[in-house]
Order: structure tokens, then sequence, then C-alpha cells
């Protein structure tokens, strides 16, 4: 069972916000999901490589290609005005150093 | 004739003989719209002006004798985490309430080039996370064949549009049966193709290594219409796969040919008893009509959804760092100016922007990969999983399909599920292997049972899509 304050450690890494209440849901729900994946601690997994994608290609690469977003101004225009706050072309923060 | 049950196939013959136009037929969905929507809420935005507009346009196109593609003028629904440029792109999340697309979706681009028609964007489970559209930040479908029953989830809008009458076909994703599993509750076609099949390319993430994009229709036919246009490499996605694909509508296979696995870790306890017996009799008229019925067995099938529950919010927790409250989306940054900091602005807009089943999600995979539990979890999954895909890789050396059923009971009802996670996700647990293999699944509507709809599940080998689905067309043939 997680307690309260590894449920707050968690959030706390996942950057959430969360209310007292939710706190002690969570600590309930999130032991319950760990209990069931335990189960894989049954598996023999000696000398099994892991999987680390949904594919088997490798280093795929392609051109930069500055038609498909930069130059493109109407979509440029949209991205930069989904922030909640900007200035110019530039996304805008409070200030991070005092 | 009723213009709203067409399939692909007849509305775009009675297009071509101008028996109809597409403006009626576009015309029609949406009187069904205004008519039942109401009550089973497929749509989080409608899309009426620039639908009849773009029918016009194949209208006039059709009028001077010029030739149509299969999909033009035909409408369709489209899950609303799949982006189009201009319209709103919501993930049924609060986080996402208000953003705009800023480009369109390969999979969207490719709908375009055909003159498709979007009519709208459907309902889906928050960032298609759940098994019942419950989990919407709105408001949840309900399953047309049922009004008290959950359509399933994730993609529950897309599934309920078409079986309503709202769309001839739609799209949907599939991350761990986000696709099958509402189409087996709803009585309709709905596939998941191999991954890297079909680009991701302006898909929201959920786990990428999952994702897959599909197609939801009336049958196999359509599904594999729309298929056929969809697929392919996509340089904007680099786990897309460059193939020469086999063309669907080439010859038919000899039926006496297949061979079909029935694995039996997928006929135990907790399997709904009249599901076991109609996918049986299913399996018994095939074998009738020459197909060959082999047992088969899948050993860690037993272990899927333990190591999808590892993997898939691992994946989760990494990809939703990008909502941050600083470059879209809901941000508390403009509230209390003075008070915030960068890392309250991180917590609250993502504490107040995500639903319960998201941070869930989120803190399960941070937790996961924290420092001293990644070798037990993550890596841990991450081997078994390859064990998962050897099980199909062995089986499909014999084999052409798998059949199982596409959930273990019918469509449930609303509330009974949601206070428990874990009972949630036991809904998927025929569907979450397809994903971690990579493999195509596909969900057709076999015998209702209680008046309530049961998919059947097949699923064929990484990237013979084409085979599973002139596979899926015979069953679906046999079973009338």
């Amino acid at each position: 069972m997680l307690t309260k304050k590894e449920v707050e450690k968690i959030a706390e890494l996942a950057r959430l916000e969360l209310s007292e209440k939710e706190k002690e849901k969570f600590a309930e729900d999130l032991s319950s999901v760990l209990g069931y994946i335990q189960k894989l601690s049954e598996v023999n997994i000696e000398k099994v490589e892991p999987i680390t994608g949904g594919t088997n290609l490798e280093s795929v690469i392609r051109k930069d290609d500055e038609t498909k977003c930069i130059s493109d101004s109407p979509m440029r225009e949209q991205i930069l005005s989904a922030a909640p706050n900007r200035e110019d072309d530039y996304f805008k923060v409070p200030s991070i150093l005092e | 004739m009723n213009l709203s049950k067409l399939t692909i196939k007849e509305a775009h013959k009675l297009l071509e003989r101008k028996e109809m136009t597409s403006v009626e037929l576009v015309k029609a969905h949406f009187n069904e719209i205004k008519k039942r929507d109401k009550d089973i809420h497929a749509f989080l935005s409608l899309n009426e002006e620039e639908a009849l507009e773009a029918a016009k346009k194949v209208d006039k196109r059709i009028s001077k004798g010029e030739p149509v593609e299969m999909l033009a003028g035909i409408p369709a629904a489209i899950k609303d985490n799949i982006l189009i440029r201009g319209n709103k792109v919501t993930a049924a999340s609060k986080i996402l309430e208000n953003y705009i697309a800023p480009y369109d979706a390969t999979v969207i681009k490719k709908l375009k080039e055909e003159e498709a028609i979007f009519i709208g964007k459907t309902n889906l489970d928050e960032f298609a996370m759940g098994s019942s559209t419950e989990n919407s930040a709105f408001e949840p479908t309900r399953n047309p064949v049922n009004l008290e029953r959950v359509p399933g989830g994730s993609s529950g809008g897309s599934v309920a549009a078409v079986k309503a009458g709202f769309s001839v076909y739609a799209l949907g994703s599939d991350t761990g049966g986000s696709i099958r599993q509402p189409a087996g509750f709803c009585g309709v076609v709905g596939f998941k193709p191999t991954y890297g099949a079909v680009s991701r390319h302006g898909l929201i993430a959920m786990a990428s290594s999952l994702d897959q994009i599909g197609p939801i229709a009336r049958n196999v036919d359509d599904a594999a219409a729309v298929f056929e246009i969809i697929r392919g490499v996509d340089e904007l996605d680099s786990t897309s796969v460059n193939l020469d694909w086999q063309d669907y509508w080439d010859s038919p296979l000899d039926i006496e040919e297949i061979k079909i696995g029935v694995p039996r870790e997928y006929f135990i306890h907790g399997l709904n008893p009249e599901i076991e017996k109609n996918i049986k009799s299913v399996i018994s008229k095939l074998e009738k009509e020459g197909v060959k019925i082999e047992e088969i067995s899948l050993p860690y099938s037993e272990w899927a959804l333990a190591t999808y529950y590892i993997i898939m919010p691992a994946e989760v927790s990494a990809n939703f760092a990008r909502f941050d409250g600083i470059k879209y989306g809901y941000s508390t940054m403009n509230k209390e100016k003075k008070l915030q900091n960068l890392f309250d602005i991180y917590l609250k807009s993502r504490g107040e922007g995500f639903g319960a089943e998201v941070r869930r999600r989120i803190m399960l995979g941070t937790y996961i990969l924290s420092a001293g539990y990644y070798d037990a979890y993550y890596s841990r999954a991450q081997k078994v999983r390859r064990l998962i895909k050897q099980d199909f890789d062995r089986a499909f050396k014999e084999i052409d399909a798998i059949i199982t059923p596409t959930s273990p009971t019918t469509a449930f009802k609303f509330g009974e599920k949601t206070q428990d996670p874990l009972s949630m996700y036991l809904a998927d647990i025929y569907t979450v292997s397809v994903n971690l293999a990579g493999v195509p699944g596909i969900s057709i509507p076999i015998k209702e049972v209680a008046d309530l709809s049961v998919g059947l599940q097949l699923i064929g080998k990484n990237f013979d899509d084409v085979k599973l689905l002139k596979i899926a067309k015979i069953v679906e043939t046999i079973n009338g």
C-alpha cells in the first residue's frame, strides 16, 4: 500500500497538484494497480531481450524541411497564438532567476 | 431509401449513377444527428457548413461527368484526438477545450485528397484513456443499441456515430483495444492495423509504441476501403513502414486453404458463457465451410494486461510532459499573476486541466520509471512484451489468423466500473496483447446476446493486414 507521503512525492515529480481527498483515493487506486502488475514477477525473463519500440526500424532520419512549419506563416502564427502568454514571436513565462 | 444506413460502396455507386447527390447524403446524416444525438452524444463538435460546401464541390464534379474517388462526397466522423487544421481538437479534455489544430494529421490529408466529407469530431475517453467513454471531460456517449449501456471506449463516439447512422464510417485510435472493444459493444466493424501501417502524425499521442489509427465501418469491405486510403509510409512518422501493399479487391482467398487458430487461453473463466457459445458456433460454421481450425496456445497471454499497465503509463508519463500550461492549452498563468512561479504554473495547470484517469496514469508511469523501480517494472515489462510477441510469431508460422472474443462481456451499465479502475482495465483483457505485439486485429459483429452486441476478434500476422481483412470478410459472410 502506498502511503499518502509517497503519493505526494510522485505527484510532485509528475507536476500534478492533488487535493487532500484525491491523495487518499489515488493511494488506494495506485496500490491496487501496482498490486496487479506485480504479477510479472512470476515470469522467467532470463536471457530475454527487451522490446524498446513498436517496430524493428532503427534510426530513421529525414531531411529538415522548413516548408513543414517555419515558412508556413499562418501555421506559425496559430501555434504562437495558442500560448497563454506571448511577446512577439516568443512564449512568455514568469522570470525564473531572482 | 434510408440514406443514413448506406455503406461506402452503396453510397459511391448511387453518387456515380447520379441517383443521389452528396449534399442529400450529408443532409440525411445531419438530420439523424439532429434527431438523436442529444440522447447519444457521439459528437463533441459538428462541421455542417463546411461539410455541405465540400459536398457541393463533389456534386459539381460528378455532374460534369468526372470520375470521383471511392470516398468522395461520403461523410466521415473523426475521433477528437486527430487533428483537422482550423478545427477544435479537444481529446475530450479540459486542458485542450479551446485548442485549434494548426495542421492536418496525415490521415486527414489523405482523406482530403479523396474529397471525403468531415461531418464532426467524436467523443472519447479523455486522451483515449478508458474503455467506456465515461472519462470524457464533457459528457459520456450512450450506446445506440441500448441507451442505458456504455458504448465502450475509448473510440465510443466514433463507433456510436456509425451505428446510429450519423456517419457512413469513422476514424478511431487503438492503444489497447479502443477501436475493437467499442466496435464489439455497438455492433459495427472496427479495425486496428499493424503498428506502422498508418501514420500517427497528427494523432494526439497516448502511448507511442502502441497507438494506431484505424477505420470503424458498417462492414469489412468499407473498413478495407478506408484502410487502403490511410495506410502508407510518412516521413512525418518515423515508425511508419514502407511496403508494397497488396490490393484487398483482387482475388479472394480459397476457403479451404485458410487455417485459423483458437487460443485456449482466451476461453477461460471470466468469459460470458453466452459469448463463448456464439463464438464457438461461428467457429463450427467456418469448419463446415472447409476452414481448418486448430487449437493453439499463446502461453504468455496471462501476463499481457499487467505488461500493458506498465508500458502504457510509462509512455503516457513521458508524452504528457508537453502539457505544461506554457505553450498551449489550459493554463493558470494569467490567474493570480503575482503569486506564481513556473513550478506552480505546472502543478496547477496540469492538476486542474487533467481528469482523474489521466492523472492516475501519469502518476503510475512516473512511479514505474522512478529511480529504484525502473528495473523491477519497466525493464521487466519490455522483456515480457518480447515473450508475448514471440507467442504470436510462433503461432503465425502454422496458421493465418486467430479467433477470439473481442471482450469478455457485452456492454456494461454506466457507473458499473468507474469506482474501481482495475475492473475497467479488465475490459481490455482480449485486446491489449495485439497492441503489445504490434499485429493487426479486427472486431466484427456476430449474433447478439440478450439484445446486446457481441464482437468476434480476428488477429493477423504483422503487415498481413490485407489477408486479415479478406479472412474477416469470409467470416462476416459465413456468419450471415
